[in-house]
């Protein structure tokens, strides 16, 4: 066998990324180093974003095999996971495992207020609609409004996993960015004396109770919303680790190496999602302004159900803490005990705006589970961009049949 | 583009009831839950030897604040001072 230089020089150079580079690679490129930079100098969640913005790099560099629909790649292997939903409930365990439910049992009425701020999630939908997205993205889009990162990669994998990367990167910027979306909001719809409400300190609660309350939640909610079983299953599972008493090597593992293991793995495939053709699209720019809204009437929503509950209990609901019931923990109720603390300084409200933090997260995934008893069986795929670019360059009589082909491929997944 | 309005509002009127009605029933197990098993305060220590030495560990850690304190007040090693009781 005889190699000649120039051909084998051809060879070498046809091989590298740069004969591949086209101008969507090189913007996709820019926009990982972005998303780097906003986790690492601007701390915009960094355990996500910072592997999601160097999963995009992989991604996008040409002829790697890194990205999610690169068959036999290393990370369509993780990528596996969210396809499979996996990794976003492994990740509500170690979520369940952090969480002390502790202040929501306390009070448990505060659990309102986070099914409150999911308004955020139904009017996002009805903008996403309005826009021009079906009812399965719409869906998806809308449930940023939820404010839960793990919620929103499952349902958009299940409902829209062409839109998975721009839900995703928009569900955890806007997360990073509560403790700037919310305060204006909550000035804005509260008065200074309902900022300076003083809450009764939270009762006590028994061990029992809150080694009994995980079992309790996945039976009363799961049986009504069987969807939601996978993601409220595994976060009392967790919580059930760390209030048993009995399990603390489990409870360790899947608050600390746990959930950061499959953190890195659900952020390396979702960034790996990232491609140009699903992500620099005019669909990306809406889901992102529709991602603002959702996270600004989520507050709203939570806020004026706050209000009315501050009415109704005669003053004894500081209207602040509904602002919490988005599922941002604990930034969120950090954010209700600083703009309380504004107000007054000697008031704390942290560990009550604690009970409606965690309500929002029960309340997002129940909202899930409405979605997907609506839409789970249902589930209509956009055609990939390669199978739409092979329609588009035969001709048109074979061009008829393949179409047909695709819409029975589609009927019957 | 009607249909879907319709039907996006369809949707989001019929999930928040349904999120409003899970959660509500949640509430009610858990305020039941609460009254069935009321919090029990943990038992206070009962002997008074236990006390007794409580009191004189308690002593002592505060003699072991007070010391570190003006040491580090006063430039000086904990080991110049020596306080032996607070009254």
């Amino acid at each position: 066998m005889e190699f000649s230089f120039g051909e084998s020089a051809s060879k070498i150079i046809n091989s590298t990324g740069f004969s591949g580079l086209e101008g969507g690679d090189m913007t996709m490129l820019l926009v990982a180093c972005v998303l780097i930079y906003l986790a690492i100098w601007k701390k915009f969640e960094p355990l996500l974003l910072l592997p999601m913005g160097f999963g995009a790099l992989l991604a996008n560099i040409p002829m790697s095999m890194m990205a999610s629909t690169d068959t036999g790649g290393l990370l369509n292997f993780f990528y596996q996971g969210i396809k499979h939903e996996i990794l976003p409930p492994l990740i509500f365990l170690g979520v369940g495992a952090l969480t002390d439910f502790g202040p929501l049992l306390a009070n448990p009425a505060t659990l309102l207020l986070g099914a409150a701020a999911q308004i955020g999630v139904y009017v996002t939908l009805i903008g996403a609609v309005l826009l021009g997205f079906n009812m399965h993205e719409a869906s998806a889009i809308g449930i940023i409004g939820g404010a839960d990162g793990p919620t929103s990669i499952f349902i958009a994998s299940k409902l829209a996993p062409h839109l998975l990367a721009p839900i995703a990167v928009a569900a955890y910027s806007y997360m990073s960015l509560v403790p700037l979306i919310q305060p204006p909001i909550m000035k804005l719809l509260t008065t200074a004396e309902e900022r300076k409400i003083k809450m009764e300190q939270l009762k006590p609660i028994s061990q029992t109770v809150k080694i009994v309350f995980p079992v309790v939640v996945t039976i009363v909610c799961c049986l009504m919303l069987p969807g939601v079983t996978p993601l409220l299953g595994m976060l009392m599972l967790g919580n059930m680790f760390r209030e048993s008493g009995v399990t603390a090597r489990l409870h360790e593992t899947a608050e600390t190496h746990l959930i950061n293991i499959v953190t890195i793995l659900l952020a390396l495939a979702v960034g790996s999602s990232m491609t140009a053709d699903s992500f620099l699209r005019f669909e990306t720019l809406k889901i992102i302004v529709l991602g603002l809204l959702a996270f600004c009437i989520a507050t709203v929503g939570g806020v004026v159900f706050g209000k009315i509950m501050c009415k109704l209990t005669g003053g004894r609901v500081n209207p602040l803490i509904g602002s919490a019931g988005v599922s941002a923990v604990p930034m969120a109720a950090r954010v209700s005990q600083k703009v309380g603390a504004e107000a007054d300084s000697s008031n704390f409200l942290l560990m009550h705006a604690m009970g409606p933090n965690v309500a929002g997260v029960i309340g997002s995934a129940v909202a899930a589970g409405v979605f997907i008893s609506l839409f789970g069986d249902t589930v209509v795929t956009e055609p990939h961009a390669a199978i739409v670019d092979v329609i588009g360059s035969v001709e048109p009589g074979a061009k008829a049949a393949l179409s047909q082909v695709v819409e029975v491929l589609q009927k019957n997944h | 583009m009607e249909v879907s309005f319709l039907a996006a509002i369809n949707v989001s009127i019929l999930a928040m009831a349904v999120i409003f009605i899970v959660l509500t029933i949640l509430i009610f197990t858990i305020q039941t839950l609460v009254k069935l098993i009321p919090y029990e305060p943990p038992p206070s220590l009962p002997s008074k030897q236990k006390t007794i030495s409580s009191v004189s560990s308690e002593q002592d850690d505060h003699v072991a604040a007070i010391t570190a304190t003006l040491a580090m007040h006063m430039g000086k090693s904990p080991k110049e001072f020596k306080i032996v009781s607070i009254s």
